[in-house]
């Protein structure tokens, strides 16, 4: 029964959905659509403040300008330009006659998007990210309480312990006053009382010490097998990137700006050239604010960082001839007897960044997800199955394997970076 | 079959020396001194420092490295600001230059790492160089990163700056101009057509018209007497193209074509191509000479001959000749070598129109000898042609003496030098004359790169930038050009000689505007393909190289007459006078030919540690020059004819003419000529920070005409040790027999392989069983699975250069150690070249006339055979060294390569020690940090360490390294075919030893896979493996020695 009734309601939801749909495309645009289109057509060169970007700035655009002019123009700047339209020629110098592509839009969607220009939403993105923070994978904060707390007990204890043996020794004095019984021993020091007590559970000490020596040899270790390993390293950058907002949120892919991964064995920090493809547009001048690592930070001055080590300047859009580099802090870093290549991993293995980097889109600032430690790497070697459907190299390579290790390899259903020699030292050492 | 021959490394070991019997054994030839550091029983009880202690230190070291190692190292990653379209980091990129110093020439392709570039390979486009380059342009890239180079122009030997020094020289040009003063410009030979417009018009502007301008080229080993013999015979001043691949018989009067004559990386490649006795026919090597050059160690039969008796024993060829193709006969001469010279003349006149006679004396007598040879044999079209001239050596001495003396009387205003330091290399009676002369010049301006002896003694340096840093082109021969592209911008304050010249000359643009300009004039309508320049220009810039057909001689001094009078039979040269004047040269006591080092050449990269690392081919000694002398004379005159570390060799002084030399070490070498020496020209330089030049520069001794022959000379025994580096007894192998395989083409033609190429058995219980079946080891997938790695190395192609050793040394970031410590068999090259002297002493024993096949009366240490052998790591697979790792630090892989994890290595040298062919090598310090080697190690400074391959680790101290097959390039390969999903290709995967080698001598590729050359070549009857009776099985493969010998008896090559 309720099996189908489930499926009616989903009926139901799926057609209500349809109705939607349809409705919101037949009928009149909205601002919404408006933001849209602007950006998808016009973000590129325009900015719906005063701000001149290749064009101008659109604020008010809508009292400047008549809607019909606005209509011919945007439709096609240059034949409004050659039918000698004073304004649009006026338009075209002041703005250092540079051509306006005309623009595929319907009358509908122009004025969706003057709409939207006149009536710019309130930004709603900063909230967004507010409201998912709480899920973002932080780091563990707590090791200063619990530190507290086991002070605070062993404290405790010794003042129990100092309570305890002073009241057995007065105790132990009257009980001998009263008696007069030679054989009751006062200690009358701390180290007379230990060593009594020693005397008396020499088996307990001995496995108590045993347990200690064992707990402490085995703390040594992890210790000695952590040197060196640095998961969790997150170290302060000189910009505030959030790869959350750009990876996460905006959802550019890792090989946009990451682009020699899929080429070389370093990924490859963007040079600056890079963060200008969209940079130069997006300047933050609107008074923008972003989060980042838990704090709100304005836009602006981060952007602006950029610009000084390009020695950009940004109202006149020229470059100077004294750019600086970024100094970032590296945070994977292999030693340099390992030889790790992004590209083998990457294209030839077809491995998803996340797999070693973690939850970057989810990160504000970087840090190492993995313990990158030899063990960690081999794990997964032996794991892993190499990508060879539709890769003539593997095939190759299954073709020259002989019946017997065929049938060893291919056990499991799958050829193991490891049965390939992912193993082997000389794969990364040399 | 078996053969009585013996195969001996050094003397020490053909005498059976006891100290090298003693050492032998070793892996580690030398004594540790455990007790010296350790101490004895009594200094350790006496000492302050005791067990406890010890520990205490101990355990405060582990605790304080372990804090140390806790905190994470902050490391800074730096983008580019603008990341140039080309660059990608991690990702090499490859430019096609041109390597050109007045002495080699090579098309090139330069890797470049991040806009560094770090390692030369050949260009396999160029028909000139054939994709091969030698171990002086491999070296070549290191010296781009010398901190000696001047970093700003000099004036009076201070710091100066480009504008000073251009307006000082400029207003003294113009004064010196306007009273029609004489401007000079010294340079090497200039192959570069655009620069020899550029010096026209530089020459124009300061009176070439009234014959006040002259440009002079001077080549410091002088090929001036070739040049005028051809202008004599044939009316042309050139040098003539040689097809060696074309030559079936090849008579070399002490030319070493193969190493250090004219143009010898194409001479190489070509002469290989006729070594392969797979071939129809394989050419007859003969080498007529003093010292035992690289070239005559290849012959077939080589002939120990003294530089006095040259022109008869010519005189007499040309005779025997004559005779039978009817040519001139000259007066006759008497040599005492009539046998030889009759079955020389007898194989030359077979292979009429297929031969090649050539003479490396700077004699013109003995040129135009040989010239007429040729002729006689028809060789001039068919090998030699003279319609394809070669530039790179143009130097006329008469043109330098005449500078010189023009000097000297004062009459030069103006002189610029570049390329070239004549006080340094002129003889001493000119040096001091041009010295004297130099000083008279109202202007002196040295474009050299180093603040050489020449630019000491200028007025202004403006020091030219490196080729990798500049822009050239260059058509070493007729019609075949190249293109020199910067690969990196200048490091220092040095500014391209052209671009002076430009500047002051006051022609406006770049010297890339200036060159692009020449191709678009003078090249762009000799083709078709392109049609627009930029096209063309473009295509030409990518390739490198652009060949047009062009034959005829652009530039000639020849009188008309005399070009008319060309190729004709009545020659104008006088060949009687000339064989009567080569013929009646007598010698003195001693004979001394002046040669260059296989190693160093000329001297243009003397100071390169790496190339003073690499040992001579042939006496197998580094870091120095020495007196090679014949082990019987050293004997007689007692000079000490073993040399190790604790074995020094006896110093010498030369004196020719008054001029003397003193504290030369003497170097027993057989196969040298009985009462004649020999001295390498091009040491006496400094090398690195070191405060002592290394060797004694022995360009004084020249005759005024620059030859190289002395025909009287006294050496004076000074009685005094001096230690000499020499790898030659490092790492013997006991005497075991099938290391070297050889054989005579004819025992070769019978195709049985049973008789050159002997396969071992093993016996078990009664059957004979292949060495395969014979096997302890778990049967480990390697071969038919995967990849399998291999290479294939034929010792008839591989004639010693050491072209391979130092591309190794670049592709691998091999330390330079120093003499002290190749001195103690330290020395790190994971490949080197062993070369093998052969004799048979059962035969040597015998009296002369019941020899076989002994013609001369020589004994076998004067005249013995030569193999070379590049021995790197065999990559075995069933390892020796592999088994007794305590550490697991050296493991083998599935395609068959044989790892070493250095991080996992402790330094026990178990492997080492268990290693059949001895190519381990041990750090014994941190050459990279270690104060001994910071004079001569060039990656002890930020600059020098630019040239390091950021693929390859830096090893540390402590641990053993080794050849990897140079696995980073196989990964590399793999990776890029993985990522196009395709299979790997053959041939592109190639190690640094086999991409280099000017000869083809190394195959490298995949074993497993059926169509590739390596798998061919592995299983042709020639191949086998070293020491394959202890069953190794190695992926390395060498092939059989083949000579070109008809003795039927034995490999020996003394039939002459």
């Amino acid at each position: 029964m309720s099996v189908k009734r489930l499926s009616a309601t989903s009926l139901y939801k799926a057609l209500l959905l349809v109705l939607i749909s349809i409705f919101s495309f037949s009928g009149k645009l909205n601002a919404q659509d408006g933001e849209k289109l602007f950006k998808a057509n016009c973000a590129a060169c325009h900015t719906i403040t005063d701000k001149k970007l290749v064009g101008p700035g659109l604020q008010g655009i809508n009292d400047k300008r008549e809607k019909e002019w606005l209509h011919k123009w945007i439709k096609n700047s240059q034949e409004l330009i050659a039918s000698g339209d004073a304004d649009a020629i006026a338009v075209f110098e002041e703005n250092g006659k540079v051509v306006m592509p005309p623009q595929p839009l319907s009358d509908a969607e122009i004025d969706a998007v003057l709409d939207y220009i006149a009536n710019p939403p309130a930004d709603q993105a900063p909230k967004q990210e507010a409201s998912e923070e709480g899920t973002t994978a932080a780091q563990p904060q707590g090791e200063d309480n619990s530190f507290l707390i086991l002070g605070i007990i062993i404290v405790v204890l010794i003042i129990l312990v100092g309570l305890l043996r002073s009241t057995q020794v007065s105790l132990a004095k009257v009980v001998k006053e009263k008696t007069g019984d030679e054989e009751i021993v006062i200690n009358e020091t701390w180290g007379d009382s230990i060593r009594g007590l020693v005397s008396k559970n020499k088996g307990w000490v001995a496995l108590f010490i045993a347990i200690m020596v064992i707990l402490g040899a085995k703390d040594v270790w992890d210790a000695l097998l952590s040197i060196g390993v640095h998961e969790g390293y997150k170290p302060e950058q000189p910009i505030k990137f959030s790869h959350k907002i750009h990876a996460g949120l905006d959802k550019i892919d890792c090989n946009y700006c990451h682009s020699s991964a899929r080429h070389s064995k370093t990924s490859g920090i963007p040079s600056l050239n890079v963060c200008m493809n969209c940079h130069k547009f997006i300047d933050g001048t609107d008074g923008k604010t972003f989060e980042y690592n838990g704090k709100t930070y304005p836009m602006p001055e981060e952007i602006e960082k950029i610009y000084k080590h390009l020695d950009y300047n940004k109202e006149t859009g020229k470059y100077g001839d004294n750019p600086t580099p970024v100094k970032w802090v590296k945070v994977h870093n292999l030693p340099d007897h390992a030889y790790f290549n992004h590209s083998q991993h990457v294209v030839a293995g077809k491995q998803k960044c996340q797999k070693c980097h973690g939850p970057v889109e989810e990160m504000d600032v970087v840090y190492q997800h993995a313990p990158l430690t030899m063990g960690w790497c081999i794990n997964c070697h032996r794991e892993t199955a190499v990508a060879d459907k539709g890769n003539g190299y593997y095939e190759e390579f299954h073709a020259r394997l002989t019946d017997e290790l065929k049938e060893k390899y291919l056990k499991d259903g799958k050829l193991t970076v490891d049965e390939i020699g992912g193993l082997e030292c000389a794969k990364c050492h040399y | 079959m078996k053969t009585q021959k013996k195969y001996w490394k050094g003397l020490e070991e053909l005498h059976n020396d006891p100290e090298f019997v003693e050492n032998a054994g070793k892996e580690f030839a030398e004594y540790v001194p455990v007790d010296e550091f350790v101490g004895d029983k009594k200094t350790l009880e006496d000492s302050s420092t005791s067990r406890r202690d010890f520990l205490k230190f101990l355990g405060f070291s582990v605790t304080a490295a372990s804090l140390a190692a806790c905190e994470t190292p902050v490391t800074k990653a730096i983008p580019y600001v603008i990341k140039p379209e080309e660059i990608v980091p991690g990702m090499a990129n490859y430019y096609a230059s041109t390597y050109y110093d007045g002495n080699d020439y090579a098309s090139v392709l330069v890797k470049t790492r991040e806009g560094r570039p770090i390692k030369i390979e050949g260009n396999k486009l160029s028909k000139i160089s054939q994709g091969g380059v030698n171990a002086r342009i491999n070296a070549s890239v290191l010296s781009l990163y010398d901190g000696n180079r001047l970093k700003n122009p000099l004036k009076g030997g201070n710091k100066s700056s480009f504008e000073e020094v251009d307006k000082e020289i400029k207003s003294k040009l113009s004064d010196i101009a306007s009273k029609g003063g004489k401007v000079r410009l010294l340079t090497h030979s200039i192959i570069s057509p655009s620069t020899k417009q550029l010096i026209e018009e530089f020459g124009n502007a300061f009176g070439a018209a009234e014959g006040n301008f002259k440009h002079v080229q001077y080549d410091a080993v002088s090929y001036s007497a070739m040049l005028t013999a051809n202008r004599k015979s044939f009316g042309k001043q050139v040098i003539p193209s040689y097809y060696f691949d074309k030559a079936k018989v090849i008579v070399s009067l002490s030319a070493d074509f193969l190493a250090n004559w004219i143009s010898p990386i194409q001479y190489a490649a070509d002469y290989a191509k006729t070594r392969k006795p797979e071939n129809k026919w394989m050419s007859k090597h003969y080498q007529v000479e003093s010292n035992m050059s690289l070239t005559g160690s290849n012959a077939d039969v080589r002939i120990p001959v003294k530089p006095s008796e040259y022109g008869a024993f010519l005189v007499e060829l040309a005779n025997e000749v004559a005779a039978k193709t009817g040519g001139q006969k000259l007066p006759a001469a008497k040599s005492a070598y009539e046998k030889s010279v009759k079955k020389i003349a007898h194989d030359l006149v077979e292979a009429k129109g297929h031969s090649i006679v050539l003479s490396g004396i700077n004699d013109e007598n003995i040129q135009l000898l040989v010239n007429k040879i040729n002729s006689d044999l028809g060789n001039y079209n068919h090998t030699i042609d003279l319609n394809k001239p070669v530039y790179l050596k143009q130097s006329i001495t008469a043109e330098v003496e005449a500078l010189v003396y023009e000097l000297e009387k004062g009459h030069v205003d103006a002189v610029f030098i570049q390329g070239v330091n004549p006080l340094y290399s002129l003889p001493k009676k000119l040096a001091d004359k041009f010295k004297a002369g130099l000083a008279k010049a109202k202007l002196s301006v040295s474009f050299a790169t180093y603040n050489d002896e020449t630019a000491q003694a200028c007025q202004y340096v403006t020091p030219d930038n490196h080729y990798l840093e500049s822009w050239n082109d260059a058509m070493p021969v007729l019609g075949e050009y190249s293109l020199t592209q910067p690969t990196i911008s200048p490091l220092f304050k040095t500014r391209q000689f052209q671009e002076s010249l430009m500047t002051w000359a006051g022609i406006s643009g770049t010297y890339h505007d200036y060159i692009q300009k020449y191709w678009e004039n003078n090249l762009f309508s000799t083709q078709t393909e392109s049609i627009l320049f930029n096209d063309f220009w473009n295509k030409k810039l990518h390739d490198g190289v652009y060949s047009n057909n062009a034959t005829e001689v652009r530039r000639t001094e020849a009188p008309q007459e005399e070009i008319e009078a060309e190729l004709t039979e009545d020659y104008t040269a006088d060949y009687s006078a000339a064989a009567k004047k080569a013929a009646s040269v007598k010698g003195g006591n001693w004979e001394m030919e002046l040669y260059t080092a296989t190693a160093i050449g000329d001297g243009t990269l003397a100071n390169n540690p790496w190339l003073q690392e690499l040992p001579d081919p042939v006496t197998k000694i580094t870091w120095d020059n020495y007196i090679t002398m014949n082990p019987e004379d050293a004997k007689e005159q007692g000079y000490n004819i073993y040399y190790g570390q604790e074995k020094p060799a006896t110093l010498a002084s030369v004196s020719v003419n008054g001029i003397t030399i003193e504290k030369i070490p003497v170097i027993a070498l057989p196969g040298q000529k009985r009462g004649t020496v020999g001295l390498a020209l091009g040491y006496g330089k400094r090398v690195g920070a070191m405060e002592e030049p290394t060797g004694v520069n022995a360009y004084p001794l020249l005759t005024d005409n620059f030859n190289n022959i002395q025909l009287s000379v006294e050496i004076t025994n000074l009685n005094e040790e001096y230690p000499v580096a020499a790898t030659q007894t490092h790492h013997t192998f006991m005497g075991r027999e099938s290391i070297i395989k050889e054989t005579d083409l004819a025992t070769y033609k019978t195709g049985d392989k049973h008789h050159f190429n002997h396969q071992h058995t093993f016996t078990m219980g009664h059957e004979q069983v292949s060495l395969k079946e014979a096997d302890l080891y778990k049967p480990f997938p390697i071969e038919e699975v995967g990849h399998r790695w291999g290479m294939v190395i034929d010792l008839n192609a591989c004639i010693g250069c050491g072209a391979c050793v130092t591309s190794c040394i670049a592709e691998n970031n091999i330390p330079v150690v120093g003499k002290d410590e190749v001195r103690r068999s330290r020395e790190m090259h994971w490949l080197r070249i062993d070369r093998y002297f052969s004799s048979i002493p059962e035969e040597a024993a015998k009296p002369q006339e019941e020899r076989d096949n002994f013609i001369m009366d020589i004994p076998e240490s004067e005249n013995p055979s030569v193999v070379f052998q590049p021995i790197m790591c065999q990559h075995c697979n069933h390892a020796p060294c592999e088994n007794v790792c305590p550490v697991a630090a050296t493991s083998h892989s599935m395609e068959g390569l044989n790892m070493m994890a250095y991080n996992r290595c402790i330094g026990t040298r178990y492997c080492a020690n268990n290693c059949p062919y001895k190519v381990r090598r041990f750090n014994w310090f941190n050459y990279q940090g270690n104060d001994k080697f910071t004079d001569i190690n060039p990656s002890q400074d930020d600059l020098g360490r630019m040239v390091l391959n950021p693929d390859v680790v830096v090893r540390a101290r402590g641990v053993i390294e080794k050849c990897s097959m140079c696995v980073q390039r196989i990964q590399e390969g793999k990776l890029t075919a993985k990522k196009e999903g395709r299979k790997v290709m053959d041939g592109e995967i190639q190690t640094a030893c086999a991409s280099v080698c000017p000869t083809n001598a190394i195959t490298f590729g995949d074993v497993n896979d059926k169509e590739t050359r390596v798998r061919k070549e592995a299983e042709s009857d020639r191949s086998y493996h070293v020491l394959e009776e202890i069953g190794t099985q190695p992926n390395v493969w060498y092939q059989v020695k083949v000579r070109n010998v008809e003795s039927n008896h034995s490999n020996n090559h003394h039939e002459a």
